[in-house]
């Protein structure tokens, strides 16, 4: 079956139980995309699906046919993937750095479709993201910077 | 530049001062009343690769071919193994063995105070959950199907899950030298006299739970032979050369046949200090008996069932004060509930017996502390080590005798704290570096305390404020030798390689070395490359606990740093044709001060270096002060220097539905130096939020030693919902003589006041107390029908 992933389109031999996280760490050797708890409960694998932000360990591989996928490695070009990392950066949003990859892609997803999001806004895209260093208070200003980096168009 | 290689004396001589007092080292060695790097917020130059999804975490390392090492566990909570069966397991396709106690070649030990936790255990149980078997599979399948097959004759015995049940003198005994595994103790002052001296008194009984860390990693090792005689392990630790030391035993070999390689490491708030040295055994151990690589990387599940957590302790307190506010004598009973291992109890017991007046000048006291075995999984290591609990229970009492003696209780802490020249609960004179009352004075002003001393009630919400104290002995304590080390090489292209153990855990501590190093050298920072620790060739630095990091790490970076100064000095002195004193090095160029004109690049004094047959290197060395302490009294020079904290917080009860909210945090803390500004505010940050949730809903629920929710659904650690506003962290700095720039440690102090902080808020709002926690909506809720709020 073939996929679109990061820009290109990929075949792979379907295998209906493997979870598009594990198709993505050990087929393709994505390992920007983390393991937290495959559970579907921390956000640490965070992809783009067709765009939108999802917990690819809840994602069945053979579901992914035909569709789009985006992992961090896909956007290091992107300009605002690159305003959205600097501000992280810049206002110490990362610590560990095991959040940070699926953190940006729900981030960049907000800020993709919303340029001037509220404080509100920001917690709301980012709830499904745990991130146990950084109390978030940082990662919050850092997508708020961006926001203003970025500009209203 | 051609240079007279004559006028050179080799040997080089070294001028080190070692009387030099390390936080001076701008004024006396540099010559200079500004910084270049040191308290400036840089990027961080681990900050692009995690961004980027390119940094390396142990599991991104596994090769496809690598064997998975799955744990075999107890699914009893005590019991005698009579028999361990794995000959069915073992003819199961892609099982390449199964690793039993017998199977160990070296010594099957892994306690890390006492020698009472086996890495495998083939004689007995202690919790649900111990280790029994190794499974070396090819696959998950065949491991899963192994576990089913692997069968272990029990002879169950009692279980004991609670302090007072392990106390009792027909307990079962869990280890066999009774289940009382180390006791403490401090007697200063009189303690009678003390409580005679007393207007009020102030006694009650807390009782401090389980946490569980919730890295955001889960536990994992990587293990592959390397040649016929060694094996390294890729893996996350706190101190990789413990590893080492542990890894080596357990497989009977020698330290240089053992090669551990810290990987970056996803969270680890002391988890790792406890289970790196296992999980490395364990793969290790697949990885020398099969000669193939073999991973063991634990699930979230198995993670938080079988892994330490913050160690339940128990505190019976007796406080007393005179008429005008001063402490007069404090008594306090702790029992520390190990679970099935003492692990690092000992030490535990011992920073809470050392902390237990706070961080208050009292006279009178005395402190008797246990440590306790039951059945329930063991604690360990985690953020705070003992003093989170311990300032939960001794800064509630605080509050309550300054509401008993109708003082603010800003004021009653002000008149009481530790000040220069002050004595410690274990009777250390503090001659310099206590900034607690700079710390209390600078959030009374930022909050507005005093215009915030009467709870508001608003419809169904009570609001209220309420502070909470802190103080941390940094690194280690009572006589224990205290060093750690670094090195520094400078390349011929002018660049440095730098390398601590000190482990990159997300605080960003090595970065702060290089801040240190790029400060001392002039050197750009960039050209400076941290190596990630690997005991090939990083010295052994010493753990990455105990806030030690940066105070001591750090410390041992400025030595090398300074030696590797004083050659490339004079080497540019020659280049330059002026005197040492001259010679100011900035962004990688050495100059001469009175002609600015004329600079070197640090590549050519590397070259110069090389050509001279002069040592490009250095080994940076840094040792503690010496301490003391008195085994019968307790009483002595504990740790070498603490770090102080304070904060305020403002919190909202609903009255209808019993849910607390945290709305705003003033946090404050004597740091020594703020090397990196942001990186302390992120360190704050991310504490005050594990600190909120440790407060009012992570709960760990135990049944009978099984674990119930073991799973970020199950156990809520907060969200980014859960973030209050943090008013910009006041950082006072009380410099520490004898740390790089007078730098202390602020990892682990910055969670311990805000635990306090938000269960006085809640007293003032509501008017009740809680001695345990997590003080959860529903038992809000209860508490305020109880009192009919
Ligand atoms: S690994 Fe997918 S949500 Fe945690
Ligand atoms: S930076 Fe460590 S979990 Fe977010």
């Amino acid at each position: 079956m073939i996929f679109e992933l990061n820009g290109k389109n990929v075949s792979f031999e379907a295998i209906p139980s493997l979870t598009l996280l594990d198709l993505l760490r050990n087929e393709f050797g994505l390992t920007s995309v983390k393991k937290g708890c495959d559970q579907g409960e921390c956000g640490a694998c965070t992809v783009l699906l067709d765009g939108m932000p999802v917990n690819s360990c809840l994602i069945l591989s053979p579901q992914v046919e035909g569709k789009r996928v985006t992992t961090i490695d896909g956007l290091s070009e992107n300009p605002l993937m690159i305003e959205l990392r600097d501000a992280f950066m810049e206002n110490g949003a990362v610590q560990c750095g095991f959040c940070t990859p699926g953190m940006l892609l729900s981030s960049y997803s907000l800020l993709r479709d919303n340029r001037n999001p509220t404080e509100e806004e920001v917690k709301m895209a980012i709830e499904g993201n745990i991130c146990r260093c950084t109390g978030y208070v940082k990662i919050i200003e850092a997508v708020l910077d961006a926001a203003v980096r970025i500009g209203p168009d | 530049m051609k240079i007279n290689l004559k006028t050179f004396v080799l040997p080089f001589q070294y001028n080190v001062d070692k009387s030099l007092e390390y936080y001076k080292i701008l004024e006396k060695l540099l010559n200079r009343n500004e910084y270049f790097v040191v308290g400036k917020n840089l990027i961080r130059s681990d900050a692009l690769d995690k961004c980027l999804g390119k940094a390396n975490f142990t599991a991104d390392y596994l090769s496809k071919e690598s064997l998975i090492v799955k744990v075999f566990r107890s699914c009893k909570s005590h019991a005698i193994i009579k028999n361990i069966e794995t000959s069915r397991a073992m003819n199961i396709p892609g099982i390449e063995a199964i690793i039993t106690a017998r199977d160990i070649p070296g010594i099957n030990q892994i306690g890390y105070a006492l020698p009472d936790q086996p890495l495998l255990n083939d004689t007995k149980v202690h919790y649900i959950g111990d280790p029994i078997a190794l499974i070396c599979a090819q696959n998950e399948e065949a491991a899963q199907k192994a576990e089913e097959s692997i069968l272990i004759e029990y002879e169950e015995l009692k279980s004991v899950f609670d302090i007072s049940a392990a106390l009792n003198p027909d307990s079962p005994l869990i280890h066999t030298d009774g289940n009382v595994a180390v006791t403490t103790k401090i007697r200063k002052g009189n303690i009678e006299k003390g409580f005679k001296n007393s207007n009020v008194i102030i006694e009650d009984t807390y009782w401090s739970p389980y946490q569980e860390h919730m890295c955001l990693e889960t536990d994992g090792a990587y293990a592959f032979p390397d040649g016929t005689n060694k094996i390294t392990v890729i893996c996350e630790s706190q101190s990789p050369h413990l590893v080492r030391e542990k890894v080596a035993a357990i497989l009977g070999w020698k330290l240089n046949q053992v090669r551990i390689i810290q990987a970056l490491t996803g969270g680890a708030f002391g988890k790792k200090d406890d289970t790196g040295p296992i999980l490395a055994a364990y793969a290790a151990l697949s990885a020398k008996t099969l000669g193939k690589p073999s991973a063991c990387i634990y699930d979230r599940i198995e993670m938080f069932k079988t892994t330490p957590k913050r160690f339940p302790a128990k505190f019976i307190y007796k406080s007393g004060a005179d008429k005008n506010g001063n402490l007069t004598a404090i008594q306090v009973y702790i029992t520390l509930e190990c679970g099935a291992y003492a692990n690092r109890a000992p030490f535990w017991l011992w920073r809470q017996t050392a902390h237990a007046a706070g961080p208050y000048e009292v006279d009178n006291v005395a402190v008797d502390g246990r440590a306790v075995y039951t059945n329930n999984v063991y604690g360990g290591s985690f953020r705070g080590f003992g003093n989170l609990a311990l300032h939960f229970a001794v800064e509630q009492q605080i509050d309550k005798l300054a509401y008993e003696l109708c003082m603010d209780p800003l004021d009653f802490r002000l008149k009481n704290v530790l000040k220069v020249g002050s004595r410690t609960t274990c009777d250390q004179i503090l001659d310099h570096s206590v900034g607690i009352e700079k710390c209390l004075k600078s959030i009374e002003d930022a909050s507005k305390w005093k215009e915030k001393r009467v709870p508001i009630k608003n419809g169904n919400t009570l609001k209220g404020w309420g502070i909470g104290c802190a103080y941390h002995g940094n690194s280690t304590s009572r006589s224990t030798p205290d060093w750690s080390a670094a090195s520094l090489l400078m390349n011929i292209d002018g660049s440095f390689i730098y390398r601590t153990g000190i482990c990159e855990l997300g605080q960003g501590s090595p970065f702060g070395h290089v801040k240190i190093v790029a400060e001392i050298l002039g050197a750009n920072i960039e050209s400076i490359k941290i190596e990630i620790p690997d005991t090939d060739s990083t010295p052994d630095s010493k753990p990455t606990h105990g806030s030690r990091g940066l105070m001591m790490g750090g410390t041992a970076a400025a030595d090398a740093a300074i030696q590797l100064r004083e050659k490339i000095i004079k080497i540019a002195a020659e280049m330059l044709d002026c005197s040492l004193k001259l010679v100011e090095c900035k962004e990688s160029y050495a100059y001469n001060k009175e002609n600015l004109n004329k600079k070197i690049p640090f590549n050519e004094i590397a070259e110069e270096l090389h050509i001279r047959g002069l040592n490009p290197g250095a080994y940076g060395f840094y040792a503690s002060p010496k301490r003391n302490y008195d085994e019968e009294t307790g009483l002595g020079i504990n740790y070498s220097v603490y770090t102080f904290a304070s904060t305020i917080a403002e919190v909202e009860v609903d009255t209808e539905t019993g849910e607390i909210s945290v709305l705003k945090i003033w946090p404050s803390m004597d740091v020594g130096k703020a090397i990196d500004p942001i990186i302390i505010e992120g360190q704050i940050h991310g504490a005050l939020s594990q600190g909120i949730g440790f407060t009012l809903m992570e709960n760990v629920q135990l049944h009978n030693g099984n674990i119930l929710n073991p799973s970020f659904k199950d156990y809520i650690v907060p969200s980014a919902f859960d973030t209050p506003e943090v008013d910009d962290p006041i950082l006072i700095e009380e410099a520490y003589k004898h740390s790089a720039f007078g730098v202390k440690g602020v990892g682990e102090p910055s969670i311990i006041s805000i635990v306090p902080a938000i269960v006085n808020a809640i007293y003032h709002a509501t008017g009740i107390r809680f001695n345990t926690l997590p003080i959860t909506a529903e038992r809000m809720h209860k508490a305020l029908k109880e009192v009919k709020k």
